[in-house]
């Protein structure tokens, strides 16, 4: 065993007993989810391709420790929806299981509801609920219809608001007929609708959604975004949705919290998230015949060529906008032009290949 | 609480039951299994019993009575949590046992019973008829008849007990299938009478981790009645191992990690 | 020719499979054989009471601790493979892949059991090596003992045709390991692993002659012991056996393919 491990399982053990990683005073004990220093690592073996490794991993293996989440801080208000973004692991699913009490923290400290979440009351488990897209929890062989009323029971629900929300619900989500068939038999986008629903069952106070929309085609996801809007409005609980559809969080989250490497970049409303990059407009223009991508005129605009070169979007500041697209307009046979706020893609793809502008935002 | 409890398990019956009705040749190759391991556990002892008029203090009637209360013990076994434990090893593969945790009730209780298997209860009067039919011959007293379901409760209790510990190591060993497989081995052990193992391996499997106690203790006492302190050990066992189990599992689901998705 | 590389590379990756699920590797095949072994041991010794005098059936208690040793070592020789996986290809739809291959879903199982096979000799010498040391058996003569292993390695081809049939049920059957429960139960009583076929009634082991059964367990430890039979019939059932299964094997794997290429399951 390496010296990592040793300390890393060290650390595990300080932090069960809470010695470590405490910060002095809560800043709001309102807060629904408070997380202060949060840290989750993993151990894992190295394997060594071949034969040889093989042999030599059978009896000598190499331990590696892992940081999937580092000195994490997080705060949620109550009623808030706010988007945990990142690219694929970053740590966004790891804390999500923090936040639930499936897995423990190796460190730090974290409150939601008021519970320990790893200590897993009771009471804690049935104001909470979390909602996989890459995972389920209907069964596949049986009808969706008994995979609820077997909720009901797991959490205590008295038959009448049983009744109530899922009628609410199979009407808003429009699955009235499909709760009946066996779930191996229905779209991933079915399937993911009655997922919802099945979390949603007991009413949670806190609903955790990560990557509901992965894998369905626009119009499901679509879909599944009016759901969530719908039933927040109804039921004013608190969302916690990870994804790495920009679209996702545009059209539900006031608030987004960006993670890249374990670690939190931005915390922020997404209309300043948007503005990192400087007041700066998105302009597409469409060309009749192709244009000489190399003119000094693009230089600055970070233009985006199509294949044929006879289309471009161009990042403009607002002050020089009028100035440069009479430019172009004069200078070339332009067909089309739109212009519009800087899609949050682009922000983000940005961000990660050059982190340094989120610290100088930062400061 | 008990209520709430009753209300799911009935539940997880229903589902298991729909689940296994839609597979319908498993549900008859499952029980023609059974029938063959019963049968062929008997027969062993039966053909050995051909060229032997003892085993230890036992004669043939006597152990065939043995082992039709393990073949019950195990019919019980197969129908309500035999399922679980292979179920458990894939759910903590794929991450499905994430579910498990978050649900608010006994993770114990919704890990182990989850899952029934309505094809082996059809054995069971089988099972239970052999048992009746040993004790026949051995001619068991009235007393001894009227303890022997509670023995087998008693036993069962303690089989799925050692059973749930050995379980646990699933959260240290993600490779639970192996487990699963070492698991099978304690059944076996059990599966003969304590006095055929040498001392060392009788002690161990009996004071230290009591495999043997599972069906040596209620077997012996109810053929010799006067052999009160098996029935002591089994209890003892049963009480010891509650409180062992409920530490491992506490600390083993701590331990639990989440495969990433 | 070309398939030759194809075959070594599966079967490099084959063993690079068990070993690294060692500590699976440990308890799914090598634990149940020892444990096996260790009940039997205590059992026998219990029933003959400690005397080394008595005969069962022509056994003294070394020569029937002797049975069992070898049992020991032909069950780990010849009968570790499950072919789990063929079932699992199958019903996870995995199948489609060596459809693509150029190489063949047979081929590609065949090579895996071969690995597999590679590392169960070198177990299988290991315990031979130990249970010598022992002195629970008499190291047999050197010819006697590539006869035993050759006639062992065999028998391995018989499970392996048998255990191919049961996981390519899959197409049909949800769960194939009850198929291979119902195998293992069976044949462990009825080939002598669990008591020596001299101890069954005499109708009965005369029947068993013409099932591929005794010719698993009992044939190949009593080679080791030093008694041979007609190899020419044992060869000759065994063979006769083994072409059946093949063929039908053929057969429910075009059946299966149809009905998988037709659906798309």
């Amino acid at each position: 065993m390496s010296h990592l491990l040793c300390l890393s399982t060290f650390c595990k053990k300080m932090a069960e007993k809470g010695q470590i990683g405490q910060t002095p005073a809560m800043k709001n004990s309102t807060a629904l989810i408070q997380a202060n220093g949060l840290t989750k690592q993993f151990v894992s073996y190295k394997k060594e391709a071949g034969l040889k490794g093989t042999l030599k991993g059978f009896f000598n293996r190499e331990s590696v420790v892992k940081t999937a989440v580092g000195q994490f801080d997080f705060e949620v208000q109550k009623g808030e929806i706010i988007g945990l973004l990142g690219p694929n692991g970053a740590g966004k699913t790891t804390l999500m299981k923090m936040f639930t009490g499936i897995i423990v923290p190796s460190a730090g400290e974290l409150k939601v509801l008021g519970h320990n979440p790893w200590e897993r009351s009771k009471d804690f488990r049935k104001k909470i609920a979390l909602v996989m897209g890459q995972k389920s929890q209907l069964w596949w062989d049986i009808p969706a219809m008994d995979s609820f009323l077997l909720l009901q029971k797991y959490y205590e629900i008295n038959d009448r608001d049983f009744k109530q929300r899922i009628d609410m619900m199979s009407e808003l989500l429009d699955v009235k007929k499909l709760m009946h068939i066996q779930i191996r038999r229905l779209s991933l986008g079915e399937r993911m609708k009655l997922e919802l629903m099945a979390s949603l069952l007991h009413s949670p106070e806190v609903l955790f959604l990560d990557e509901p929309t992965i894998g369905l085609d626009l119009v499901a996801q679509e879909n599944i975004r009016q759901f969530i809007i719908n039933y927040h409005k109804q039921n004013q609980c608190s969302i916690i949705i990870t994804s790495h559809y920009m679209a996702d969080v545009q059209a539900l989250c006031q608030r987004l919290t960006l993670i890249l490497d374990g670690k939190k970049g931005f915390d922020g409303p997404l209309t300043q998230f948007e503005k990192i990059l400087g007041n700066e407009k998105v302009v597409s223009f469409t060309f009749e015949k192709a244009i000489d991508p190399l003119l000094p005129l693009w230089k600055g605009l970070d233009p985006k060529w199509n294949e044929l070169n006879n289309q471009v979007e161009l990042r403009i500041p607002e002050n020089e906008l009028r100035k440069i697209s009479g430019q172009i307009i004069e200078q070339f046979p332009v067909i089309d032009f739109a212009t519009e706020k800087m899609p949050i893609e682009r922000v983000m793809k940005t961000l990660m290949n050059n982190p340094k502008l989120l610290s100088e935002y930062n400061a | 609480m008990m209520r709430n409890y009753w209300e799911i398990y009935k539940k997880f019956v229903s589902t298991s039951t729909t689940m296994a009705m839609s597979f319908r040749l498993p549900f008859v190759l499952l029980i023609v299994m059974d029938l063959c391991f019963y049968f062929t556990s008997l027969l062993t002892i039966d053909f050995i019993f051909n060229h032997i008029q003892h085993m230890g203090p036992w004669n043939r009637d006597q152990l065939m009575f043995f082992m039709a209360f393990m073949l019950l013990l195990d019919n019980l076994h197969m129908t309500f949590v035999s399922e679980s434990f292979w179920e458990l090893s894939m759910m903590l593969k794929t991450g499905q046992f994430d579910y498990v945790v978050l649900r608010p009730m006994n993770t114990l209780f919704s890990t182990f019973f989850r899952f029934f298997r309505p094809s082996t209860m059809l054995n069971f009067p089988i099972a239970v008829g052999v048992l009746i039919h040993y004790g026949l011959k051995i001619g068991l007293a009235p007393s001894a008849w009227a303890l022997l379901p509670v023995f087998v409760i008693l036993s069962f209790i303690l089989l799925i007990q050692v059973e749930f510990i050995i379980t646990t190591s699933m959260f240290w060993v993600i490779d639970g299938l192996g487990i699963n497989f070492l698991r099978m081995q304690f059944q076996k052990l059990a599966r003969w009478p304590n006095f055929v193992y040498a001392s060392m391996p009788r002690r161990v499997f009996t004071l230290i981790f009591p495999i043997l106690v599972i069906g040596s203790a209620p077997v012996s006492f109810l053929i010799d009645q006067s052999k009160w302190y098996w029935p002591l050990g089994l209890v003892t066992s049963i009480i010891v191992l509650g409180f062992v189990l409920s530490f491992l599992w506490t600390t083993g689901i701590r331990r639990y990690e989440s495969a990433s998705s | 020719m070309n398939s030759i590389p194809k075959w070594l590379e599966t079967i490099r990756i084959s063993i690079s499979k068990v070993m690294a699920y060692r500590l699976n590797f440990l308890l799914q095949i090598i634990g149940p054989t020892l444990v096996f072994f260790f009940i039997k041991y205590n059992l026998w010794s219990s029933i003959y009471q400690g005397d080394r005098t008595i005969l069962i059936s022509g056994y003294t208690l070394t020569a029937m601790l002797a049975y069992h040793t070898w049992g020991l070592v032909v069950e780990l020789l010849a009968s570790g493979f499950t072919a789990m996986n063929l079932s699992e290809d199958i019903r996870l739809g995995r199948i489609s892949t060596y459809l693509i291959y150029p190489f063949n879903f047979w081929e590609f199982h065949t090579a895996s059991f071969i690995g597999f096979q590679i590392t169960q000799v070198f177990i299988a010498l290991v315990t031979f090596g130990a249970v010598a040391l022992s002195g629970l058996i008499e190291v047999p003569m050197f010819t006697l003992l590539v006869k035993g292993f050759s006639y062992t390695l065999f028998i391995s081809f018989l499970w392996f045709v048998m255990n191919y049939g049961i996981g390519l049920l899959a197409f049909w059957l949800e769960d194939t390991w009850i198929l291979k429960v119902i195998l293992m139960v069976i044949s462990s009583f009825l080939s002598g692993a669990i008591l020596p076929l001299d101890l069954f009634p005499a109708g009965l082991v005369e029947v068993l002659k013409w099932t591929p059964f005794p010719y698993l367990s009992y044939y190949p430890i009593k080679i080791f012991m030093g008694v041979e039979p007609n190899y020419l019939f044992a060869i000759g059932v065994m063979t006769g056996w083994m072409a059946l299964i093949t063929y039908c094997n053929h057969l429910v794997w075009k059946k299966g393919m149809k009905l998988y290429t037709a659906a798309g399951m």
